[in-house]
């Protein structure tokens, strides 16, 4: 079979040589690596007519630390370190997606207490990313306000899971068989405050941004992506929620405690900037609400059901499985030889996928949209490089 | 302000007209320049975050010591902390960036990723070992990632290396504060270079070699 793939190179001479159909010039500019508004070193090579952009090229690689190569030499405890790394807005979940991948492979089981502890944590770093990602949001349009509200309400869910979990930002808590300590004592108590905090805070939050009309201008029917679109360029998560799908691996293929809460999926309806914002303020009172209807009642029992020193072989074969984070589906992939560690381990990451609907939405907006295109994706970069 | 207020009325010398001061020109110019370094923002991986906390959110607050004029721009900053890591694709970018900042410019390596390579130092085909091997580093920040009072720490480590080190006719110079002290009779460069050659024989992998030895597992 003979494949050709076009090189950057050719992608731009090739699109040069053909004559613009308008009466002006196009051309090519880079935005990034280094850009204050690509959240990272994301470089974007854009295709412009005057200020409409014509086409959008992602080039990757600038943050790419090997770590599916990594992972064949670590063995599988190991593998959960890397993870948090990778998308350190939602690192609970990154171990979570190993763990799942590990205990479904080997058939370790793990109890409600655990189940129930690793749900709890989840959701909260669900709602801190998307407090992250609305101050953010709020920056790249040009109002630092809710950066500041964002952070420092941020700041809070951190502290809670530091005296829990000794780290800040990449916090390696669940591992196969269980997690790795038990619930700090005023853990439960905390984090009721920090819920009675937080509600009326986001109501504040929409008073003080969605309310906004400029920033409605700035998001409303810019980069519409239907239904059909989102499924084909692989989106996940709240990029494809909004987009009208009611695809939620929480709901869908149920694991954790997810089962046995009530809560919505948030979907959008038109797909455009302004959903995929909305969804996500709508997830954090549906992570609210899952916390609320769990931490009560957390059963007793032990929080590691597999010692830490204990020898972790996985089945000859391939595993596969995968959870919902912040940003999407996060899968684990393993082909096993049946060693302490993988033949080979490569992780479906959200953003890799979300980052390619861009180049769908993008096409026929402004320079100015484009930011806003890519603040409404709120991407992590180092989880397309890896 | 205690400066300004506080220490300046005792240096005064009283004149008709008006007060003048007295001092030497390199406190002066060092002085300021201590205290209004405008980082660039240049965040690669998960150390941005932590950083983007310290001197962009209300609680660690870095404008108290003068570093809280992010600039997009390397053209408009004189200092650049590293934060997260630095892959090899992004290592000539770095370089220009670095090289486009106006002298003087300072360089604060934060986590463990820019000081040795990190997580990412065994296996890494990709990685780079340590940021100072493509600029040089003034002030080294370790954690993955450091606490924001830790890029305080080495904020204020930073300052008062400028207030001490450089005179105006010979830029550049820096004295740097000893941190530890190292056994009698090793230097620093007897431990970079066993380092180096640990690293050497870890990292580069003979790929033929690695897949002669490696069997397809079976039934795949």
């Amino acid at each position: 079979m003979n494949v050709h793939v076009s090189t950057l190179d050719e992608k731009t001479r090739s699109s040069l040589a053909i004559e613009s159909h308008s009466e002006t010039e196009e051309y090519f500019i880079n935005m990034g690596p280094q850009h204050p508004s690509t959240h990272g070193v994301l470089r974007l090579i854009l295709k412009l007519d005057g200020e409409t952009v014509r086409e959008v090229i992602p080039v990757l690689g600038y943050i790419h630390r090997s770590i599916e190569k990594i992972s064949e030499y670590s063995t599988y405890r190991q593998i959960v370190h890397l993870t948090d790394r990778m998308d350190y807005l939602s690192a609970i979940m990154n171990n979570w997606a190993v763990a799942r991948t590990v205990e479904k492979a080997a058939e370790i089981e793990t109890n409600e207490r655990i189940e129930s502890i690793r749900t709890i944590v989840s959701e909260l770093e669900r709602i801190h990313s998307h407090q992250l990602g609305w101050g953010v949001l709020g920056m790249d349009m040009g109002a630092f306000t809710p950066f500041l509200y964002g952070f420092r309400d941020r700041e809070m869910i951190t502290d809670i899971l530091e005296e829990t979990i000794g780290a800040r930002l990449t916090m390696n808590y669940i591992q196969p068989g269980g997690v790795m300590f038990d619930i700090h004592p005023d853990f439960v108590r905390k984090v009721k405050e920090y819920l009675a905090y937080f509600k009326p805070k986001l109501d504040e939050y929409e008073d003080l941004l969605s309310g906004n009309p400029i920033l409605q201008q700035r998001l409303r029917n810019v980069g519409i992506m239907d239904a059909e679109t989102a499924l084909s360029m692989g989106a996940t998560g709240p990029v494809l929620r909004a987009s009208r799908v009611p695809y939620d691996l929480r709901k869908i293929e149920p694991y954790g405690m997810y089962g046995e809460v009530e809560f919505r999926v948030a979907i959008g309806t038109a797909g455009d900037c302004w959903d995929r914002y909305y969804v996500r303020i709508e997830e954090m009172r549906q992570s609210m609400r899952i916390i609320e209807q769990l931490i009560d009642n957390i059963p007793e029992g032990k929080f590691l059901l597999k010692k830490p020193a204990a020898k972790l072989t996985i089945p000859e074969g391939r595993h596969y499985s995968q959870i919902e984070t912040a940003r999407g589906v996060l899968g684990f992939y393993i082909v096993s030889e049946g060693k302490e560690t993988p033949y080979r381990a490569y992780f479906r990451t959200p953003n890799f996928h979300n980052l390619w609907s861009l180049t769908a939405m993008a096409p026929g907006g402004r320079v100015g949209d484009l930011v806003a295109i890519i603040s409404s994706l709120d991407l992590v970069i180092p989880d397309i490089d890896r | 302000m205690g400066l300004i207020t506080e220490k300046l009325p005792k240096m005064m010398a009283g004149m008709p007209g008006s007060d003048i001061i007295f001092t030497r020109m390199d406190a002066v110019i060092n002085w300021a320049r201590a205290n209004s370094l405008w980082p660039l923002t240049f965040g690669t991986s998960c150390c941005a975050i932590e950083m983007m906390m310290a001197p962009g959110a209300s609680r660690h607050d870095l404008a108290r010591f003068g570093a809280e004029v992010a600039r997009p721009s390397p053209r408009q900053a004189d200092m650049l902390i590293l934060a997260g890591t630095i892959v090899k694709r992004m290592a000539p970018r770095l370089r220009t960036l670095y090289e486009q900042m106006p002298e003087p410019r300072y360089v604060i390596a934060t986590g463990a990723c820019t000081i040795s390579g990190g997580p990412f130092i065994y296996h890494s085909y990709s990685t780079v070992r340590g940021a100072d091997t493509i600029i040089p580093v003034d002030v080294y920040v370790p954690g993955c990632p450091p606490r924001p009072e830790g890029l305080l720490y080495g904020l204020l480590t930073l300052q008062k290396m400028i207030r001490s080190g450089e005179t105006v006719r010979e830029p550049g110079i820096r004295h740097k504060p000893v941190t530890s002290e190292t056994p009698e009779g090793i230097t620093i460069e007897d431990i970079k270079s066993e380092m180096l050659a640990l690293l050497e024989k870890d990292a580069v992998v003979d790929v033929r070699k690695a897949a002669e030895q490696m069997e397809r597992p079976t039934g795949i």
